[in-house]
């Protein structure tokens, strides 16, 4: 059978070639593959979902939804809910979403504190990039698909937010929701569906095909400890067998954990919202988007100009400008901080205190501007938040540099100290 | 002999007039441009089809002069508002109801989201001169319901303000709106509403544009 195979698709080749890729064996280098396997998790829930969601809102009424006449969207998620497991393969759709995106971002943050962007890798950052920032596009479109008073809340405030782009965001808000977001409108559920389920996911593999391909043609950074264990050498377990055992490993933890957390805590239960109203909820968005609401909330009202025909209002500073400065900050990281000469190891972020201490600024800001998400709930003011968002930060950051400098001052230019049995160094003290 | 013909040709080619190739050549790349404009534009053109087409209905007319307010929501949605109910909502936690307007020939306006509307009973004697020139001399007063900020409907009610939910804007309903608190970039626009045989009826247009300020 092996040799059958292997004639026809030269299997040994193959194997020499790409799966004796190396792996460098370190817990964080495992964030990208949990992001991966969320996404195949999405898509395995996502098959089972398309194939009992109604994509349409006309009204409908039956034994599930008590006789009452509701969207067919709408009803079709009290009648996956029926369905054996179905409510917990929908939980479980919702949270790996959540997963996928905070997991990209940890990724994210380790390869920004060991300067893994650096030359050559600087498109793969970029790829990285689009990749979150596509993840979490195709998480709003799924927002409203359930059809109840919350989601379509929530997705109106999204719909505003794009029309809140200067010239074209009306007509691209118009575009991607068929037209204004509203209860009776027919066409947007039609329009969000093949979007989120289809043609976004799409992309994604796509986008995740240049992403990987890039790796491996790149090959990892190395950690630190390689360049001492055997210095310009790959070091790191093959792809087959030992990383695909370890990723099968993570994987089937991986299912069994979420599986768990989503039965234990259904998500986004439709019945307890209802199907749309003219009423709005209090809706607060998902923890990903907190910090743009945050900020919009304490964005003055009167930092509002017209020019050309286009409105520049407070939801265009807190919606699309900072966002926008956000990603295309993380764009210029690689630009900003580079290398001349090839990076083949990892940095120790101990060795970098003004990017770690940018990092954690970052960080601060994050947390803060999540937090004024709760200014009407925690009643903070105005001033307040804008300390706390655009001050604290900044102050985080020098004083972590501070702290940073003081501890690794010293020895600045020392490589860390990694002893290793029958090679130690008398030179050293 | 092909193989004769074949070098033939290629000895042709080879001495071929040079007028004549750039000639070529530039006819080729005109064609070429023209094919890409061309297809850019029909591809536009078919993209063009992703702009929604407006559907002329009448519920989704705007509020007019005569229109009757109904409820939007709840046990009594698209029935007509009357004092009375106006008097019971200002004992509830949420002093105020959501309206839809309905037309003279009995069709609720509900599918156009400016013409949802706030309507509340409250004190002329609060109220700013021209805010009380639009109520009904009852007190009844009527509202865009869509925040100025994000479109969102302004629901809540806290220490006598009108409460966003979504962002935390606030108005004032006695003095035309007025933004207390928030990020909201402007008022939303009042409803001229008069009370006739204990209904509430809309005897004006909206005093500004109605819907999300962006």
């Amino acid at each position: 059978m092996y040799q059958w195979l292997d004639d026809r698709l030269s299997i040994g080749k193959l194997y020499a070639k790409a799966f004796r890729k190396a792996f460098p064996v370190h817990h964080s280098f495992f964030l990208g593959e949990i992001t991966l396997f969320s996404f195949v998790t999405l898509v395995l829930t996502g098959i089972f979902l398309t194939l009992n969601y109604e994509p349409s809102i006309r009204p409908v009424s039956g034994s599930l939804s008590g006789g009452q006449e509701v969207p067919a969207a709408y009803y079709s998620i009290l009648y996956i809910d029926s369905l054996p497991f179905g409510a917990v393969i929908r939980s479980l759709h919702h949270w790996a979403a959540h997963i996928m995106i905070a997991a990209a971002f940890l990724h994210m943050l380790r390869i920004h504190l060991t300067g893994a962007y650096k030359n050559p890798r600087e498109l793969n950052w970029i790829v990285g990039v689009f990749l979150l920032v596509l993840a979490i596009i195709t998480a709003f479109t799924g927002y409203a698909l359930p059809f109840d008073n919350y989601a379509l809340t929530a997705t109106k405030i999204g719909y505003e937010i794009g029309a809140a782009a200067p010239w074209v965001g009306k007509l691209l808000s118009d575009i991607l929701f068929a037209g204004e977001l509203s209860p009776t409108n027919t066409q947007t559920i039609p329009r969000l569906f093949p979007i989120h389920v289809l043609w976004l996911p799409l992309a994604l593999i796509a986008l995740i095909g240049v992403h990987l391909t890039i790796m491996i043609k790149q090959k990892h950074t190395q950690p630190k400890y390689a360049e001492k264990v055997a210095p310009g050498k790959i070091v790191g377990v093959p792809l087959f067998p030992q990383q695909a055992a370890m990723m099968g490993i993570l994987f089937l933890v991986y299912i069994a954990v979420t599986t768990f957390i989503a039965g234990a805590f259904l998500a986004h239960p439709v019945q307890a919202f209802g199907p749309p109203t003219a009423n709005t909820p209090a809706v607060k968005p998902d923890w990903y988007f907190m910090w743009i609401y945050g900020i919009l909330q304490i964005i003055p009202a009167n930092w509002r100009f017209e020019f050309l025909g286009a409105t520049f209002g407070p939801q265009f500073w807190g919606g699309i400008l900072v966002p926008t400065v956000i990603i295309l900050g993380a764009l210029a990281i690689p630009f900003l901080d580079y290398s001349k000469e090839k990076q083949r190891y990892l940095e120790l972020p101990s060795q970098h205190p003004f990017r770690t201490s940018f990092v954690v600024g970052m960080l601060m800001f994050y947390i803060m501007s999540t937090l004024a998400g709760y200014k009407v709930d925690l009643g903070l003011s105005n001033g307040l938040l804008w300390v706390l968002v655009f001050i604290v930060p900044i102050v985080t950051g020098v004083v972590c540099y501070i702290i940073m400098k003081a501890i690794y001052g010293k020895d600045w230019n020392r490589e860390p100290e990694i002893k290793l049995i029958g090679k130690g160094s008398a030179a050293d003290d | 002999m092909a193989d004769h013909e074949a070098t033939a040709h290629h000895h042709e080619h080879h001495h071929e007039d040079p007028q004549a190739h750039a000639t070529r050549r530039a006819i080729l790349q005109a064609a070429i441009g023209v094919s890409a404009g061309a297809a850019v534009l029909s591809t536009l053109w078919v993209g063009a089809g992703l702009v929604p087409r407006e559907e002329k209905i009448p519920s989704k007319e705007p509020v007019a002069v005569g229109d009757v307010l109904v409820f939007a929501t709840g046990p009594k949605a698209e029935q007509e508002i009357t004092l009375d109910d106006l008097r019971a909502a200002q004992r509830e936690r949420i002093p105020f109801i959501i309206a839809f307007p309905k037309s003279p020939e009995n069709v609720v306006k509900k599918d156009l989201i400016t013409n949802t509307i706030m309507v509340i009973l409250a004190d002329p004697a609060k109220m700013s001169p021209e805010t009380r020139q639009h109520a009904s001399p009852e007190g009844v007063l009527a509202y865009s319901a869509i925040c100025k900020h994000l479109g969102c409907t302004v629901s809540l009610w806290q220490n006598d303000t009108w409460l966003c939910p979504c962002h935390g804007g606030r108005y004032d309903i006695y003095n035309q709106a007025k933004v207390v608190g928030g990020p909201v970039p402007a008022p939303v626009p009042q409803l001229p509403v008069k009370v006739e045989g204990g209904k509430v009826v809309v005897a004006g247009e909206f005093l500004g544009k109605p819907g999300a300020d962006v």
